[in-house]
């Protein structure tokens, strides 16, 4: 086995052995076993807290799309919160406890060490989002007794290419940026700047800012064009791995 | 015989400050160096140009024979590295992490088991099941001695090995490095003076980035340390240091308590006719002479000036 498999190898067993197998797939679990139950139940909810306020209004009865928006919801704000926070030590965490240090004196290159990195967190992301979307599909049809799946993958692997791309910016970042409060800090930046990015129509169809609305689109059952986006952001995601390598590989540790 | 390490003209500088500064060092294969300096001289910099962690501002770092900026990973193969402070998975176990360091030079499984029997007992790890997150300093330490075994290194570098450990680990590193004397370069900073006249046969004096000597041993006591005599008199201590101190052979006089006077010396030979004669002439009474040579700490002292930090 190449020390590049050992390590990612090793990348594997610290999820399965840290605090990474409970934090990120437990907020995403969290979500897909409560949305589709939420969804069912939000009309009663707000029913019961704000009847007085609504007056005549009536509360549309709740379908599977909802359920499906209530997840892509999730994924897209406090799911990519919660990536973005969590991957702003991938590198930098290394660099900073000295085991960067052990590893990167051993037959091991730094750009092995960072495609490891951003490749095996890429796959754990992956799953997750498999394993959440199975996990709301399943329940939305135990509670809405219909849950037709196009809608759901498609938002859901859209969302899953946008979640690659932060990972990629994550682990650039964590390069740059020794702190992890501070590569962080960056990401949730650059996630603002897309978003308002998007606006701008060019940007808005063609570029990864894209990405940012339109899995909520494809979750309600609407049309999207995400060929150019969803390429785009494979692109960058790539490029930024790239220059993550490039930019460790002129780094003093 | 060739050199295992040579370094021409390097320096390194973190803006305006220069953490080393032109440094020249050629170090033999086959032997145990010490490499020696204070704190803030450049070891551990060094250390770092030497493993390719940092790069050269300018000048060049042969390990082995190959340019350090130019190779990847066939020299890291053949390299054995300690840090300073190790930072280890501290969720892994010793035998974890040594299975692993050993997986990433593609070491076979019945060599690998082998080796981490033996390098286990040495770190005196054998039998430790909790996961390193647990461990003492000087149990890290042991295990980052180790774990820069895993591979048999034919250059072992090791920043500061015995910092951390009670005097039996440090007795244990330092029999061990004893071991690979012949077989396997071992280049080790410390500014523990003990372990390097213990285990080293040549050594080099870092300071302020720049090596101030370089040499075995005891030819750099020979050629830096002067020999000293030591004279305590029951009276007139003043005005016989002050004769001592006009003879050619006296480099400097020193006045101790009571009445001890210390005295380097070029000629021990004449130092030990002279000063007898002249006590007599001053019908004083001689209660000690004795004359030694200057340890390698007092080699270090003269040049690094320990009194100017």
């Amino acid at each position: 086995m190449s020390g590049t498999a050992v390590f990612a190898r090793k990348e594997v067993r610290e999820i399965l052995r840290t605090w990474r197998i409970w934090v990120l797939p437990g907020i995403l679990l969290f979500f897909a076993f409560t949305g589709p139950v939420l969804a069912k139940l939000t009309p009663e909810i707000v029913g019961a807290l704000a009847a007085d306020q609504l007056g005549g209004l009536k509360i549309p009865t709740p379908t599977y799309l909802d359920a499906y928006a209530q997840w892509i919801k999730n994924l897209s704000q406090i799911g990519l919160f919660a990536l973005i926070i969590i991957y702003g030590s991938i590198v930098s965490g290394e660099s900073k406890s000295g085991t960067a240090v052990l590893v990167l004196t051993k037959p091991v290159s730094r750009t092995a060490f960072i495609i490891a990195k951003a490749t095996v967190h890429s796959a754990f992301l992956a799953i997750l989002v498999v394993i959440g979307t199975l996990v709301t599909w399943g329940l939305t049809a135990a509670v809405f007794r219909e849950a037709p799946g196009s809608a759901l993958w498609s938002s859901a692997l859209v969302w899953l290419v946008f979640g690659l791309l932060f990972i990629a910016l994550m682990t650039l970042l964590s390069v740059l940026i020794g702190s992890a409060a501070g590569a962080a800090g960056a990401g949730l930046g650059a996630y603002a700047l897309m978003s308002i990015a998007a606006i701008w129509k060019p940007l808005g169809t063609y570029s990864p800012a894209a990405l940012a609305a339109q899995p909520a689109a494809l979750a309600a059952g609407k049309d999207a064009a995400v060929l150019w986006p969803v390429l785009t952001s494979i692109l960058l995601a790539v490029v930024l791995v790239v220059f993550a390598a490039l930019a460790f590989r002129g780094k003093d540790l | 015989m060739t050199a295992a390490i040579r370094t021409t003209a390097l320096t390194k500088a973190y803006g305006d400050k220069h953490a080393l500064d032109s440094m020249d060092l050629v170090v033999e294969e086959g032997s145990i160096f010490g490499f020696l300096g204070p704190n803030g001289a450049g070891k551990t910099t060094t250390l770092h140009l030497l493993t390719g962690l940092a790069r050269p501002t300018s000048g060049s770092v042969q390990v082995l024979g190959h340019d350090v900026a130019s190779v990847g990973n066939s020299i890291r193969a053949e390299i054995g590295f300690l840090p300073d402070v190790p930072g280890f998975y501290e969720w892994m176990t010793a035998e974890d992490f040594l299975r692993f360091a050993g997986g990433l030079f593609g070491i076979g499984h019945r060599v690998l088991d082998e080796r981490l029997e033996m390098l286990l007992d040495l770190a005196g790890l054998g039998g430790v099941t909790t996961k390193i997150g647990g461990y003492s300093r000087g149990m890290k330490q042991r295990l980052g001695v180790a774990q820069a075994l895993i591979n048999a290194p034919k250059l072992l570098l090791l920043d500061e090995p015995t910092s951390a450990l009670d005097p039996m680990g440090r007795k244990d590193v330092l029999d061990m490095l004893t071991t690979l004397r012949g077989r396997t370069t071992v280049f080790f900073s410390t500014h523990i003076l003990a372990d390097v006249q213990r285990v080293c046969d040549t050594v080099a004096i870092l300071d302020l980035g720049r090596v101030v000597a370089q040499a075995p041993i005891d030819e750099l006591k020979a050629r830096y340390g002067q020999q000293k005599v030591m004279v305590e008199v029951t009276d007139g201590a003043d005005e016989l240091a002050e004769e001592i101190g006009r003879q050619t052979w006296a480099t400097t006089v020193t006045r101790g308590s009571n009445g001890a006077i210390e005295i380097t010396v070029k000629d021990v030979g004449a130092a030990q006719l002279q000063i007898p004669a002249m006590v007599a002439a001053r019908q004083i009474g001689l209660s000690r002479m004795d004359a030694g040579e200057m340890g390698l700490e007092e080699v270090f002292v003269e040049l690094v000036g320990g009194d100017r930090r």
